[in-house]
């Protein structure tokens, strides 16, 4: 069954998605990347390289290096004078009045070198999916026309794609948002990406979006703040040190990089040092860029930038006949949407919108497309959309605690199942308290039912087994069956609206458990301190019982007084966690001794051939709570 | 009496459709376990061919970082000019350490002067005039590069002869 994926081919960087389980992925291209750049290059040998690598011989290949064919495609010789200027390929008139590149004697048109682009994200797509990939969905920009749309879609064929549908890129951001399901809203998709920004205005309705304005700048990205940046830097620098870094190839890449990745933490921080170390030399030796930089002076650096963003969302407001008031949707698209001064202008020109960011800017748009294309190759319709258990479900156990079969938030349908054991010699029945909740004792939480299954066979305390499975189906409904290995009775509960809690009463539960964690741990420590010097009390008297005059008076005595401790800080619900656990362990030491002692003794042949004592937990190790005989 | 066969007409001439109903409904459950059994099958897959670049894609977070502290040695050293041979020596040292620590975790730098330009382990920031080296080989290495185990970790940046 071959895979729909979703593709956002951008001018500067590509990205491809796709629906797994219900989930949009975004897929890691072969060299280990999310973006794969829209670069397409062809060398002297005849190679063609894609992507990163492309772009990395670009230099030594300026004539023969594709990038930003996204705007050319689809448009006439004509219309694009002004791109030609920018870019150091050779653009020529086709046939027609098309736009051509020519390399090394050949023509190629933008469609052809967008269906490389493409063919690539698919590749990477089946690698990484391990099936074929044929089918996709493409996104554009909401102002590209029926010609740019069509020489898209027929970049798509020559990739050797099915191209489902060719879809606005505001419209996919809205659809990884889930505003298709919104009734007569109006949104605006605000993307402000490396090289380009576009702003658009949306109405949705019944699932069908229609684009009611659009504006931009096709010459106003992220790559203009990394160079104010770059060009503050060089100044100050040559202003300390008498040098210009920009005339010095190398240390102006460094100091690029070094203001990107400034720009990026000022995202978070308030402040950050950029830091080049032997950055240049001259006569009087090495020199080293070290700089402060605050968001406030990034913020003064770009205002101007920033404010560029300002005419054309009013343009786009005023094309859609609305006010800010009017819109009920923000989505933030483009990498440079992270930069706060970016957020808090889109936040003043919407009327203090809270714009939807959650959805990565860089991805959004392929993963709208990748949602639009699982609805169209019919996957998401038939896709059971899989529910967890909100809230984990378990038993009570010894103590009055709470032993959880089933994890929170684990998928559904699921089977889980555990084996415990009596509390008591000869416990004819246990009680089997079904709960759900996340503290750690059973009182704090939701009992969900209560069963009970007797008839279990007469047998010392911790031998018998019963099994307890919780099984909840795809609907949500929890059986819970308890089930005596030895004599096969079985006992069950069912339960349903396990899963239909609301939504409040699941936070409220959650919050709960979180806020009592301290204390609810150490109230289940006690208790666990207790059961286990409760058994092992139980265990060692059970082996004086049992090797009789063979254990030394000693030793018996002061095991004695040890069990007698025990019962006695038992019966009062000691909280003593310390002295519990160094009385389980005085006695487990007199337990092992008396093991032994009996072993050498019987071994010996003192005593002829009678067996030793029960090794201490009876020689089960399936035990892992016991049941209280209530 | 009458009833009855009222009810039995009824059930005979719904059957028909209705089995058909469930046909197409069963058809349909059954792709879908199957699509989700093909989808699990995949994933588990992905996931242990995953599971060692997920330990890596963690440890690349500090690795790379460290490969800029490398580089300042690599600066330094190049510039040591009139330091005391002492100072070179320590500096060396130190660079000998960090880099014997990245080794032990399977990095080793790319050996590139001399290469033909492959733009898998290169990446050109420009030109220069050589006489030592042919055209389209690497003549200067301006920051080395660094695999990891048989991936490239960071190309080496390069000029390339012209």
């Amino acid at each position: 069954m071959a895979k729909a994926v979703g593709i956002d081919l951008g001018t500067t960087n590509s990205v491809v998605a796709v629906m797994e389980g219900g989930q949009p992925t975004v897929i890691i291209n072969s060299e280990g990347s999310r973006l794969t750049p829209s670069v397409v290059a062809f060398t002297k040998t005849g190679e063609r390289l894609v992507g990163q690598i492309a772009k990395r011989q670009a230099v030594l290949n300026p004539e023969n290096t594709i990038y930003s064919a996204k705007r050319f495609i689809g448009r006439r010789f004509s219309e694009v004078q002004s791109e030609i200027k920018n870019v150091p390929y050779k653009v020529v008139a086709g046939p027609n009045d098309a736009v051509r590149f020519e390399m090394m004697g050949k023509q190629y048109a933008p469609e052809e070198i967008s269906a490389q682009v493409l063919r690539k994200l698919a590749d990477d797509a089946a690698k990484y999916l391990g099936e074929k990939v044929t089918d996709a969905v493409i996104t554009v920009p909401a102002y590209f026309n029926d010609a740019q749309r069509q020489a898209t879609k027929d970049a798509g064929k020559i990739a050797g794609l099915n191209v489902l549908r060719i879809i606005n890129e505001p419209t996919a951001a809205s659809l990884a948002y889930g505003l298709d399901k919104k009734k007569n809203e109006t949104i605006m998709v605000f993307d402000l990406g490396g090289g380009t920004f576009d702003v658009s205005i949306l109405d949705v309705g019944d699932g069908v979006f229609e684009v009611r304005a659009t504006s931009g700048d096709t010459h106003l990205g992220g790559d203009d703040f990394d160079k104010r940046l770059v060009d503050w830097l060089a100044e100050e620098f040559r202003r300390q040190q008498g040098i210009d870094l920009r005339k010095d190839r190398q240390a102006l890449q460094r100091l690029t990089e070094a203001a990107e990745k400034a720009k990026i933490e000022l995202s978070s921080a308030l402040e950050t040092t950029i830091s080049l170390p032997f950055v240049t030399a001259d006569a009087t030796g090495p020199k080293h860029l070290e700089m402060k930089l605050t968001r406030a002076k990034f913020d003064q650096l770009t205002a101007d930038l920033v404010e560029r963003c300002v005419g054309p969302v009013k343009q786009a407001l005023s094309d859609a006949k609305i006010s800010e008031r009017d819109i009920d949707e923000v989505i933030l698209v483009g990498g440079s949407t992270r930069t706060p001064a970016v957020q808090s202008l889109v936040r003043r020109l919407t009327g203090g919108k809270e714009p939807n960011q959650s959805v990565n800017p860089d991805e959004v748009v392929a993963v709208g497309a990748a949602i639009q294309a699982a609805v169209l190759a019919g996957e998401v319709k038939n896709v059971v959309l899989l529910d967890v258990t909100p809230l984990s479900l378990g038993v009570e156990t010894l103590g009055g605690v709470m032993t959880k079969l089933i994890e929170r938030n684990t998928t559904i349908p699921v089977r889980k199942s555990e084996i415990f054991s009596t509390a008591e010699d000869n416990q004819a029945a246990v009680d089997i308290h079904v709960l759900q909740g996340e503290r750690e004792l059973a009182r704090d939480n939701r009992t969900l039912g209560n069963f009970r299954l007797e008839g279990i066979r007469p047998a010392p305390r911790g031998a018998a087994q019963i099994e307890v499975t919780f099984d909840i189906d795809a609907n949500g409904i929890l059986t819970v069956t308890a089930k005596d290995k030895q004599s096969g009775k079985e006992q069950r509960i069912t339960i349903s609206g396990s899963t239909q809690l609301s939504k409040e009463e699941i936070d409220r539960m959650v919050a709960d458990a979180q806020a009592h964690s301290v204390e609810d741990r150490k109230r289940r420590e006690e208790v666990e301190a207790r059961n286990n010097a409760d058994s092992m009390a139980y265990q060692v008297e059970r082996q004086i019982r049992e090797l009789g005059d063979r254990v030394p008076l000693n030793e018996k005595a002061r095991a004695e007084q040890l069990i007698a401790d025990i019962r006695e800080l038992v019966k009062n619900n000691s909280s003593d966690v310390a002295r519990l656990r160094q009385l389980t362990s005085d006695l487990q030491q007199i337990a092992s001794g008396l093991a032994s002692a009996a072993y050498s003794q019987a071994s010996s042949g003192a005593q002829g051939g009678r067996p030793g004592g029960t090794p201490p937990g009876g020689g089960d190790d399936v035990i892992d709570a016991e049941f209280k005989e209530t | 009496m009458e009833a009855t066969d009222e009810n039995k007409n009824r059930t005979t001439g719904e059957a028909p459709a209705e089995i058909e109903r469930l046909k197409e409904e069963l058809r349909r459950e059954h792709e879908m376990y199957l699509r989700a059994l093909a989808d699990f099958d995949n994933y588990r897959r992905r996931v242990a061919r995953e599971r060692l670049n997920t330990v890596r894609s963690g440890k690349r977070e500090i690795v790379l970082p460290l490969l800029d502290v490398l580089d300042g040695f690599d600066l330094a050293l190049a510039h040591m000019g009139d330091a005391p041979a002492s100072v070179t020596e320590g500096l060396e040292a130190l660079r000998r350490k960090l880099l014997g620590l990245l080794e032990a975790q399977g990095i080793s730098p790319i050996v590139s002067l001399g290469e033909t330009f492959n733009p898998e382990l290169h990446d050109a920031v420009g030109t220069v005039e050589s006489e030592t080296f042919e055209s389209g080989a690497v003549a200067e290495e301006v920051q080395r590069g660094y695999r990891w185990g048989d991936d490239v970790l960071r190309p080496t940046r390069v000029r390339v002869a012209r």
